[in-house]
């Protein structure tokens, strides 16, 4: 399945106005996508805010999205885009 | 840490606003008289709130300070806000209002834990229906 590591960008980790863009954003995707913390995490989905907030990912922590389908390729390349810029900034 | 997190003078079953800002005040007063903040953190929780919102689904907001408020934070804490007759957030009806005050990095640690009791449908229950403040704070008093 088709997946993407990346180092969270943001100061203030993936919570707040982060973790709102980084799920707006995911559910506008037209497949489900899931992150995890690290490489070997619960993959929770990435479209729910909760789920999200459960990783208490920290600046620098990185994180694995994952996706399958049609789009995979394409919105995975958006969300680790996102995730890589600082959203505080 | 010596004091609690949810102290049972921020556990409030039966609460009313008039309107969002209500809302997110009373959640940064009964933090103030816990103890756990400074008056000028309340400020900083309607700020955040303007800037972003702290809904997160299922009837549940959180309201909390900006970075900047840090410095009017004496404590970790919790206050637990129920308002059964809802308040509108943003065309959202919140339920709950769980206010925090974190010291330094520490609130990313304290939305993942009260993030993981929301999405346990059991507990969840709980902080929707008991009429225990007791049980709100069992629940709620290791989330820091």
């Amino acid at each position: 399945m088709p997946e993407r590591t990346v180092t969270i960008a943001s100061a203030t980790g993936l919570h707040a106005r982060p973790a709102k863009l980084f799920v707006e954003a995911a559910a506008r995707q037209g497949v489900p996508v899931t992150i995890r913390l690290g490489s070997s995490g619960r993959a929770v989905p990435a479209n729910s805010m909760l789920s999200v907030l459960t990783l208490g990912a920290t600046h620098g922590s990185e994180v694995t999205l994952q996706a399958d389908g049609p789009g995979a390729e394409a919105a995975l390349d958006e969300l680790a885009t996102l995730l890589a810029t600082d959203l505080d900034a | 840490m010596t004091e609690a997190v949810l102290d049972r003078r921020a556990v409030r079953l039966e609460a009313v606003a008039a309107d969002r800002e209500d809302a997110i005040r009373q959640c940064g007063q009964a933090l103030l008289a816990v103890g756990a903040v400074r008056e000028p953190y309340l400020v900083t929780m309607l700020e955040r709130e303007r800037s972003i919102s702290t809904y997160v689904g299922e009837g549940v907001a959180i309201p909390h300070g900006t970075l900047a408020g840090k410095d009017a934070v004496l404590r970790d804490a919790l206050s637990f806000l129920r308002f059964p007759g809802g308040v509108d957030w943003g065309g959202e009806r919140v339920t709950i209002c769980i206010g925090i005050a974190a010291t330094g990095d520490g609130h990313v640690a304290v939305l993942a834990e009260l993030a993981e009791i929301l999405l346990d449908p059991e507990r969840a229950r709980v902080l929707r229906e008991s009429g225990e403040a007791d049980e709100v704070i069992a629940i709620l008093g290791g989330a820091a």
